[in-house]
């Protein structure tokens, strides 16, 4: 198997220098059988709809993405150029699986799809991230979301 | 993304993160990851394959259906069965013999012009394939993208096309829409389907574009101004070029 770390230098170092976030508590959230929960998807890969603002350096804010985006709508601003895009320009569905959750909820495996999934710009620091993330939150309960499927990059 | 797994579940919301580091999320603890063993930029793995990508999902969202936590962390079983190298995989066009130095603006101007006019036909054909393009990010079309290449490696003062941004981030987004056109050009009209590394060794290797890039990213990083600074310090060449290349360390 592949395991990255073994092939960036930059990543390992800042594994053994422990940049890794801590955080208070261990918060673990309970609810329904799968095939009754609404799943979001949220993603790191700076995603937005052609014609909003792109993610710039140091960007911690959001793009909310409605479920109906068709494909050709999204770009790709993220800063790092660390990560393979050619997947994503092949299927959008190796980041943003919107499509695989509709099948999944055709197939009875979730219950629904939420109405609008969200993307940040990973690699910034968690601290100026939170007051979105917690308004992402809001914004998911409002649509009844009880599953959230993270999908770095 | 650990760090929002965090806030969603404190907030109320179940989570599960599809790790591409098993060590980060060990080090972090989320509070359920499912390890997947693939490239960097794909967490659902291959490309265009319903069928493994619908697996990974339903094996990270049966997390959710485990009653014992925080913390869980699975190993997702399979690697993605495109991340070889394919032998018998060709671009669909040949890159020119030899590059101009960059530092020969005129040589270096017409050489990049050839190129971008061989790759694009290739370009209209993978537009047409798959529907979409990754090209955009800078609001200009490729041939806009390609004059203001030409004018900032020739030129760091050259006119910012892109007001609203520093020149070193206008600069960059002209770089992802070109090497977006580039990518998907090379990846059409050919059944056989390179890995990542084959894609993007043989842009890095063989193109003039990248031959640029390499050079303006030494003045970038000696520029004070802090964003261009970064940007020919992390913002040009990938992390699994810069270690290929020998490039570490060093510029």
């Amino acid at each position: 198997m592949v395991r990255m770390t073994e092939l960036i230098p930059s990543l390992q170092d800042a594994l053994d220098k422990g940049n890794s976030p801590t955080f208070e508590g261990k918060p673990f959230v309970g609810g329904p059988p799968l095939s009754e929960r609404r799943v979001a998807v949220v993603t790191s890969a700076g995603l937005s709809r052609r014609g909003e603002p792109l993610f710039r350096l140091g960007d911690s804010s959001y793009r909310a993405i409605p479920a109906d985006t068709p494909a050709s709508e999204l770009l790709m601003s993220h800063v790092s150029p660390n990560f393979d895009r050619t997947g994503f320009m092949r299927d959008p569905n190796v980041i943003f699986p919107v499509e695989r959750l509709y099948e999944m909820a055709g197939e009875g495996t979730i219950g629904s799809v939420a109405a609008t999934h969200y993307s940040f710009m990973g690699a910034g620091m968690p601290q100026p991230m939170e007051p979105y993330a917690r308004e992402v939150a809001e914004r998911m309960k409002s649509d009844h979301v009880d599953a959230v499927v993270l999908t770095p990059v | 993304m650990s760090a929002l797994a965090y806030f969603l579940e404190d907030e109320g919301l179940p989570t599960v993160v599809l790790s591409l580091i098993r060590a980060h999320s060990e080090a972090i603890g989320n509070p359920r990851s499912l390890w997947v063993p693939f490239e960097l930029g794909r967490p659902l793995g291959p490309p265009n394959n319903a069928v493994f990508q619908k697996d990974v999902m339903r094996v990270a969202l049966e997390l959710l259906e485990v009653p014992t936590g925080p913390v869980l962390l699975a190993d997702y079983p399979h690697d993605d069965p495109t991340a070889a190298d394919r032998d018998d995989w060709r671009p669909p066009f040949d890159f020119a013999e030899t590059i101009p130095d960059p530092s020969n603006s005129v040589q270096f101007a017409a050489a990049l012009e050839d190129e971008m006019r061989t790759l694009a036909p290739f370009h209209r054909a993978f537009v047409a394939a798959n529907q979409r393009t990754m090209v955009g990010l800078s609001g200009m079309d490729i041939e806009g993208c390609r004059q203001f290449f030409v004018s900032y490696l020739a030129d760091p003062a050259a006119t910012n096309p892109i007001p609203s941004v520093p020149i070193a981030e206008a600069f960059r987004r002209v770089v992802d829409d070109l090497k977006a056109y580039y990518l998907e050009a090379m990846m059409s009209a050919n059944p056989v389907i390179p890995s990542r590394p084959q894609l993007e060794n043989l842009f890095w290797d063989r193109t003039a574009l990248a031959r640029a890039c390499l050079a303006v990213r030494i003045r970038m990083f000696a520029d004070n101004e802090k964003v261009t600074h970064f940007m020919g310090d992390r913002g040009l060449l990938p992390g699994p070029q810069r270690h290929r290349l020998g490039l570490y360390g060093t510029l």
